[in-house]
């Protein structure tokens, strides 16, 4: 009764806040949380009879089968250790780069200039991978390709690309900031926008340079975003951008070693197939691995400032 | 924490209700729909109400299609008191489409299927077809008329047949094609060319004529032709073709593929292939400009001249294989009863109907007679300007040889078609399809084991001598020896059951 | 650097260091264009010369022929635009409303459960139903099969752009201003409406921008939902005509599909036109989001 009680004189002290949370936590009800109890397939063999619910109840449990044949062999390190690190590496120098050219097009003079470059900037957004990847393949292909044109009139020899896995670390790493960088640098320009001026003119009082103000300014200013943008960046570890890794390499075997990740795995494994409890549970799988790995570096996030932890 | 745990739970249960009970009402409400829009439709000119059959099939969405699914309503309600509605859905797009509508329990009555568009066999095991063989006795007597009985037989899955293949070419034979002009123009001929091997001079004569011009056109869909007939498409797992005793063999352990498999890689080095063959899309680059000399392609009657035709230069083939009738060839275009259709006997009857009714399946086929084509009194079809409203894929719409003829097409086309599928002869594994269900995970793990380097050995791009041996580790390694016996175990059954 | 400094400049950069961040940006966002450039060259050159000679910035032979064919769908075209803005704009507005709603009330530090529902939007970022129950629910349970609304909704909120604003608001709103407003008597949506939003302008004008894109870009959902061709959005179009052109050329071997389908098979110069009809009119819309990220600065200052 007690609680019930203090629970009513929360609720009223808060009803203006929960007033508007409401209508998004209705969508994420909808939208996120009933779906979300169809993950019950990734342990079932799915069959259908009847309508979903139906069907979902005369499937068949079949455990943790359905996860298997992400453990199953070599290829599981190749995915989990490509997927995981190509992911690192994009968090880490797509917030480098990204915060670096939001600095830059702010502090450029001419706004005029800076406005044009940053809508150039946003052009590779609006391309999808298939298109992305016909372009890479007019600059690596071997007998037409701009790469190889070049290099033979400098008297080299033309390098067979989609087919020497060396390159492809760098390729895909430059390709991935290429694409998304505009975009990312976005949200920091914005941030920076939104930074109080009189702190700067405070800083100026106090004979701070320039860079003096970006080190003791900005870059303060902007470390929330930067760490809840990663945080939720480490959520998704475990996913890989499909189209960059099927489209750009144009799915070619031999750079397999490099290139293989757990979501173009789970297309290739799956097509013959196409068990849906299968995909399920691979999915669960990955954001499971992502939410614990979020879940403990919020954990540390809060050790040192709790501010700018997720929750 | 564990009290906001507890709630979550709470929270997640009663969802859970809410959510059983709303779809619980949203499924009465679509019945409800579905019958009071069958009864809607119902003016009374025949004794039963006209029931709305809808049907799914593949292909570019044309303008036309509702104005002429009415015509063909009006047709088919005086016939068998059907209407019909059709929804198209793009090539791209049909596989994930139509497994999200199936998985979903949608409601749909007819729906297109084929080997390689919504796999057929994978979807009627996973039950989103209806078994149709007392359909087909009871209703589709004009079906199993006019079939091939090979087209019933090769189509069963499991014992049971889920759709009604269409009527078009039955075997399969693989050919060599050759730009005519190169020929001509080489002094060359094509006599006692058929295995891969005896293309040699051939190549070797227009590389050194012709340095901008490709000798052999391969892209990474290529696979040098065997005397196997392969368990799943692009599946290393195959029976040879005379072997009665059904043994089922790894592909690259055989001596056929070993050989083709290094002449390729010959033919790769002495510069006959392209160089990026094995991650080369599509040849429709160098179809467009004829920079090629020949390639492999699949027939069928009259096949060179469509090809001369669409390239805009002549083509001549000639075989490199027998013609055959393999599970493939059969599953090429079907058309299947959704196992959640409430209207079963009305959709046969309807495709009973499509398949023997000249009137019919021409309107489905090429739209209104008036609007969108005229017909001569030989029975060729003259398109009109509206008919680029309603461009149909001819081939996915059952029987084919009730179309009229194209300008151009010889008067016997179709006695020839006859005449081509009455010469096939069954392969090895006609009727008898795998079930992979027990042995998935394998299944997941030899597909990238195996498509890692498939592309690279078929088109000859890497030395087999070096890489086979890896490639047969790689497969074993990802469990391709169970995935053999499970096959086997099923072969063996299969033959026993039916006296093989 | 730090012996350059003119004391009245430090709000500036030294000119050197100007031109060299001039540099950097230019020749990126010039490494961006580019392509966008080549695409347009590619639709507009002759579909022969294309498959002889390769992607060329100096085609051989132009051609419109790509235009032709899309303009030959007609009024197809013009809908899918007017479906693709609409959807945007709608969209863009409920998205905004909801996201700063919901992303305000979690970055007061006074709401009582703010923790909990941090938690409730974050989690929906990781864990999802997957197609088939989302399907599901949208079609059976919320009816949207076929309607408008099933290109709005399904991505009106995201847990990403709420978490996001979150941060703008947490970190550019000094708490005063809130207690200010408490003070001169102003209910919660009253501060919410007339303090935070002009304050919150740059963050909101990203999240604005990146719900834009969003619904522009989506395909998704009109293939899963969409059937009646008037409700087709742009980009729906453009990326059929992406995976039918793909399906194709990997069954080209494939016997039943027959060369018929193959004729009929959009261009790559098609597909290179429909990229540059689908996304020319979003570019231009651009700088109109631009405009915020400057004025936050001023609105911002003026406050204090």
């Amino acid at each position: 009764m007690k609680t019930l009680g203090r629970f009513a004189k929360d609720f009223n002290r808060n009803k203006a806040l929960l007033l508007m949370v409401l209508p998004a936590t209705l969508w994420f009800i909808f939208f996120s949380y009933l779906p979300m109890l169809g993950t019950v397939i990734s342990f079932k063999e799915y069959r259908v009879k009847g309508g979903f619910l139906s069907s979902i109840i005369n499937s068949k449990w079949v455990g943790f089968d359905n996860f298997k044949f992400l453990f199953s062999t070599d290829d599981a390190f190749i995915i989990t250790r490509n997927t995981l690190l190509y992911n690192i590496v994009f968090i880490f120098i797509g917030l480098v780069l990204a915060v670096a050219m939001a600095i830059v097009l702010s502090e450029i003079a001419n706004k005029k200039l800076a406005k044009w470059y940053q809508t150039g900037m946003f052009l590779p957004y609006f391309l999808s991978w298939v298109i992305v990847g016909y372009f890479a393949y007019s600059f690596l292909s071997f007998d037409r390709g701009m790469v190889n044109k070049i290099a033979l009139s400098l008297g080299f020899d033309p390098v067979q690309f989609y087919s020497e896995p060396k390159y492809w670390p760098f390729i895909i790493v430059i390709v991935f900031l290429w694409k998304s960088l505009g975009y990312n640098s976005v949200v920091y320009l914005a941030a920076i926008m939104g930074i109080d001026k009189s702190l700067y003119e405070a800083a100026m009082i106090d004979g701070a340079n320039k860079w003096q103000q970006i080190r003791n300014i900005t870059l303060p200013m902007l470390t929330p975003l930067m760490t809840i943008l990663t945080l939720l960046a480490i959520g998704r570890i475990f996913y890989a951008d499909f189209g960059l890794f099927y489209q750009v390499t144009r799915d070619s075997g031999t750079l397999y070693e490099v290139t293989n990740v757990i979501d173009t795995y789970v297309y290739r494994g799956l097509k013959t197939t196409g068990e849906i409890g299968m995909s399920t549970a691979a999915g669960l799988y990955q954001s499971f691995v992502g939410f614990v790995l979020v879940i403990t570096s919020n954990y540390v996030v809060r050790k040192f400032n709790k501010d700018n932890a997720l929750f | 924490m564990s009290s906001t745990r507890k709630k979550l739970s709470i929270g997640l249960a009663s969802i859970l209700a809410v959510m059983l009970f709303l779809s619980a009402c949203g499924n009465n409400a679509s019945n409800n729909n579905a019958s009071s829009s069958g009864n809607a439709s119902g003016s009374a000119s025949n004794s039963e109400e006209p029931v709305e059959l809808s049907w799914y099939m593949v292909g570019t969405p044309q303008k036309d299609v509702d104005k002429v699914m009415e015509e063909v309503s009006k047709y088919t309600k005086d016939k068998i008191g059907v209407t019909v509605k059709m929804t198209m859905i793009d090539w791209g797009d049909y596989n994930q489409k139509m497994q999200v509508l199936t998985a979903s329990g949608a409601d749909m009555d007819i729906m297109f299927t084929a080997s390689w568009a919504f796999d057929y066999v994978q979807n009627a095991r996973k039950g989103a077809f209806a078994p149709i063989d007392d359909l087909l006795t009871q209703y589709g007597k004009g079906i199993t008329d006019i079939l091939d009985p090979a087209f019933i037989e090769g189509s069963k899955v499991d014992g049971k047949n889920y759709g009604v293949p269409a009527n078009k070419e039955l075997p399969a034979q693989e050919v060599w094609r050759f730009n005519k002009n190169l020929l001509d123009e080489n002094k060359l001929s094509i006599d006692g060319v058929r295995t891969l091997e005896s293309l040699e001079p051939l190549l070797k004569t227009v590389k050194a004529n012709n340095p901008d011009v490709i000798p052999l056109q391969v892209d990474k869909n290529f696979m040098p032709y065997t005397p196997y007939d392969y368990l799943i498409e692009k599946f290393p797992l195959a029976v040879k073709l005379d072997d009665t005793s059904y043994k089922i063999v790894n592909i690259f352990d055989t001596p056929e593929m070993k050989q083709a498999l290094a002449t390729m890689h010959k033919y790769y080095a002495a510069g006959y292939v392209p160089t990026e063959a094995a991650t080369l899309e599509s040849s429709s680059d160098v179809q467009a400009t004829g920079k090629w000399f020949a390639d492999k392609a699949t027939t069928q009657p009259f096949a060179d001249n469509v090809w001369s035709t669409s390239y805009g230069y002549p083509i001549v083939s000639t075989p490199q294989s027998d013609a055959l009738i393999y599970n493939l060839s059969v599953m090429g275009s079907m058309q299947t009863i959704s196992a959640n259709s409430k209207h079963k006997e009305k959709a046969m009857e309807f495709l009973n109907l499509l398949n023997t009714d000249p009137a019919l399946r021409n309107m489905v086929d090429s739209g209104i007679e008036g609007t969108h084509y005229n017909v001569t009194p030989e029975g060729y079809i003259e398109n009109l300007p509206e008919s680029k409203n309603y461009d149909m894929p001819t081939f996915a719409l059952g029987n084919v040889m009730l179309t009229y003829l194209n300008p151009g097409d010889p008067a016997d086309k179709w006695e020839q078609f006859k005449a081509y599928n009455d010469a096939g002869k069954p392969a090895i594994l006609l009727g008898f399809n795998f079930d992979p269900t027990s042995v998935s995970s394998e299944i997941a793990a030899v597909q990238n084991a195996k498509e890692a380097f498939w592309a690279p050995l078929m088109t000859g791009t890497v030395d087999p001598d070096k890489y086979l041996p890896q490639a047969i580790k790689k497969l074993n390694d990802a469990g391709l020896g169970k995935i053999q016996a499970e096959a086997q175990k099923q072969i063996d059954a299969w033959k026993a059951a039916n006296g093989k | 650097m730090a012996s350059l400094t003119k004391p009245k400049d430090f709000h500036r950069l030294s000119p050197s260091w100007n031109v060299i961040f001039n540099l950097i940006a230019g020749l990126f966002a010039l490494a961006c264009v580019f392509p966008f450039l080549f695409v347009t060259i590619i639709s507009f050159t002759d579909e022969k010369t294309l498959a002889r000679d390769g992607y060329s910035l100096f085609p051989k032979k132009w051609s419109i022929d790509a235009y032709d064919y899309l303009f030959k769908a007609g009024d197809q075209l013009l809908r899918s635009y007017g479906v693709t803005i609409f959807v945007t704009v709608v969209g863009t507005v409920i998205s905004l409303i909801f996201t700063s709603l919901f992303a305000y009330a979690i970055s007061r530090k006074g709401f009582k459960y703010r923790n909990f529902f941090s938690f409730f939007a974050f989690f929906t970022m990781l864990f999802n139903g997957g197609l088939v129950p989302t399907y599901i629910v949208t079609t059976k349970l919320l009816g949207l099969q076929n309607s408008v609304w099933a290109l709005i909704l399904p991505l009106a909120v995201n847990a990403f752009y709420i978490m996001i604003m979150r941060t703008f608001f947490a970190t550019m709103i000094p708490d005063a201003i809130i207690e200010s407003g408490k003070i001169d008597g102003a209910g919660e949506f009253g501060i919410f409406f007339r303090l935070i939003i002009p304050l919150a302008l740059p963050g909101l004008a990203t999240i604005a921008l990146f719900s834009t894109l969003g619904y522009w870009n989506d395909w998704f959902n009109a293939l899963l939902y969409i059937e009646d061709p008037n409700l087709v959005p742009l980009q729906s179009m453009l990326m059929r005509i992406e995976n039918s052109m793909q399906f194709i050329l990997q069954n080209t071997n494939n016997p039943s599909l027959g060369v018929g389908v193959l004729q009929s098979m959009p261009q790559d110069t098609s597909r290179m036109a429909m990229v540059v009809l689908a996304t020319g009119p979003i570019v231009l819309a651009y700088p109109f989001f631009q405009r915020y990220f400057i004025q936050g600065l001023t609105v911002g200052a003026v406050k204090e």
